[in-house]
């Protein structure tokens, strides 16, 4: 009963007093949200601070929690927040200063993955893991929110905070990236 | 081109191994969710609580404050007022023309005209009352004023006057001299010649003791305001006072002396010359 309730309903039922949804809710998006914010910081220590720090931040916001659009897109956005603050904290300015325009978007080539990592799983995944851990922070968020929490590019900009195509273009020069770091044999 | 979404590249994501927040993590997080879920269920209620609390605390001490120091004072004006209920005995009678008591005594005195004795009264159904009272058989004027009208401004001005210590006295049990004895409103009406005009209360009753006519009354007065003098007055003063008579030559007010006197003591050896 409790665990075919949406995202919304279980906060707002936690709202109410109701631990038991925060504990659903909780089950249901900590693994994403651990792997997003551990990828954005590459160290498991801050990882774990964040992680704690966000979902208390979610619990402090239980009374005033207002369904105005998918829990994930807000518990995202909460998390972009809290991850602003912590490259402010540690002079990582170079998250805002790596906007791509469309034209250098436009110039990338659609590249192929390599014959031998498609058959070798795991060493794609070592590759894969690598070259997002090079990408720029707005472009390896884009990407993120994407997989982790199933966002679509308007939801993306909107936890940005940054308009819609400027979340596209994120999306696409990362993407372009990855794949390129798969094709090519190192 | 590139597609905004790649799902082959999202397939090789999938197969990365899983990252997973330690237990330590997950039990601080549930256990502070937990903590805090029961203290905070409605949001708005706290809300208000938190905004009205105070100042509804704070009104509800003044209210009581204000309760217990009316109810302190109010016990103390009680006490006030029914202490002096009984006062001595041989407080001087106060003249006091304005009083409305004077006006019924000086009613009883000038039957001709009983109304315009009745001065502006300042309470004249207090006055009634305490008439009514006065009537009631083997109850204490005062008592009956106190439980009747409730008018305690009233009660301490009871014992001013010889009718107030009259009251008082018949209130009293023995050994003072039972207040039947004294002569009541019709006796006096009989032996007094009616006045020509009522005089204000104590003034009235001084200027009809002087003259001779009105020597009658003011034996009779005498003989009331003596019931509670008699009460201080020795045996032998007593006769002394009543050889005095006798020898001024008031002789009915001299039996009628000793005749309170047999009463007030039955068993006195009298000297010779009173027996």
């Amino acid at each position: 009963m409790g665990s075919e309730a949406s995202d919304e309903e279980l906060m707002l039922r936690y709202g109410k007093g109701d631990a038991r949804a925060f504990e659903l809710l909780y089950r249901r998006h900590r693994l994403p949200l651990y792997r997003f914010l551990l990828r954005q910081v590459g160290n498991r220590d801050t990882a774990e601070e964040l992680f704690q720090d966000l979902w208390m931040r979610v619990v402090n916001y239980r009374g005033r929690y207002e369904v105005e659009g998918k829990f994930t897109s807000w518990v995202y956005a909460v998390a972009h927040n809290r991850l602003m603050d912590f490259y402010r904290a540690n002079g990582r300015a170079s998250f805002l200063s790596h906007e791509e325009s469309e034209s250098v978007l436009e110039d990338l080539p659609a590249g192929e993955i390599a014959a031998d990592l498609r058959l070798d799983r795991k060493r794609a995944v070592e590759r894969l893991l690598a070259a997002l851990a090079e990408l720029p922070d707005a472009q390896r968020e884009a990407f993120l929110l994407q997989q982790e929490g199933d966002l679509s590019i308007e939801e993306i900009a909107a936890a940005t905070g940054v308009s819609r195509e400027t979340a596209k273009s994120r999306l696409r020069y990362a993407v372009a990236k990855l794949r390129a770091s798969l094709g090519k044999e190192s | 081109m590139i597609e905004p979404r790649d799902e082959e590249l999202s397939r090789i994501y999938r197969d990365a191994e899983e990252p997973r927040p330690p237990q330590r993590v997950d039990g601080n997080i549930i256990a502070a969710s937990q903590r805090v879920a029961g203290t905070r269920p409605r949001p708005a209620g706290i809300r208000f609580a938190r905004r009205w609390g105070t100042p509804a605390a704070l009104a509800a001490t003044v209210l009581v404050t204000f309760t217990l120091t009316l109810m302190v004072f109010e016990r103390e004006s009680d006490l006030d007022t029914t202490a002096p209920e009984a006062p001595p005995a041989d407080r001087p009678a106060k003249v006091s023309p304005a009083e409305p008591r004077r006006a019924d005594q000086s009613a009883k005195f000038s039957p001709a005209k009983p109304q315009r004795a009745a001065p502006a009264t300042p309470i004249p159904q207090a006055a009634a009352r305490r008439d009514r009272a006065e009537q009631r058989p083997g109850k204490g004027a005062a008592t009956s004023e106190r439980l009747g009208t409730g008018q305690p401004a009233f009660v301490p001005e009871v014992p001013r006057t010889s009718e107030g210590l009259r009251k008082s006295e018949a209130a009293k049990p023995a050994p003072a001299a039972p207040v039947s004895d004294a002569p009541n409103a019709s006796e006096l009406r009989q032996q007094a010649p009616p006045t020509p005009a009522a005089a204000p209360a104590e003034g009235a009753l001084s200027e009809s003791a002087a003259t001779p006519q009105g020597s009658s009354v003011a034996a009779a007065i005498a003989n009331r305001v003596a019931v509670p003098e008699a009460k201080e007055r020795t045996p032998e003063k007593w006769l002394e006072d009543i050889r005095k008579l006798r020898t001024e030559g008031k002789a009915t007010e001299a039996e009628r002396e000793l005749a309170e006197f047999k009463k007030r003591y039955p068993d006195y050896r009298f000297p010779e010359d009173m027996r």
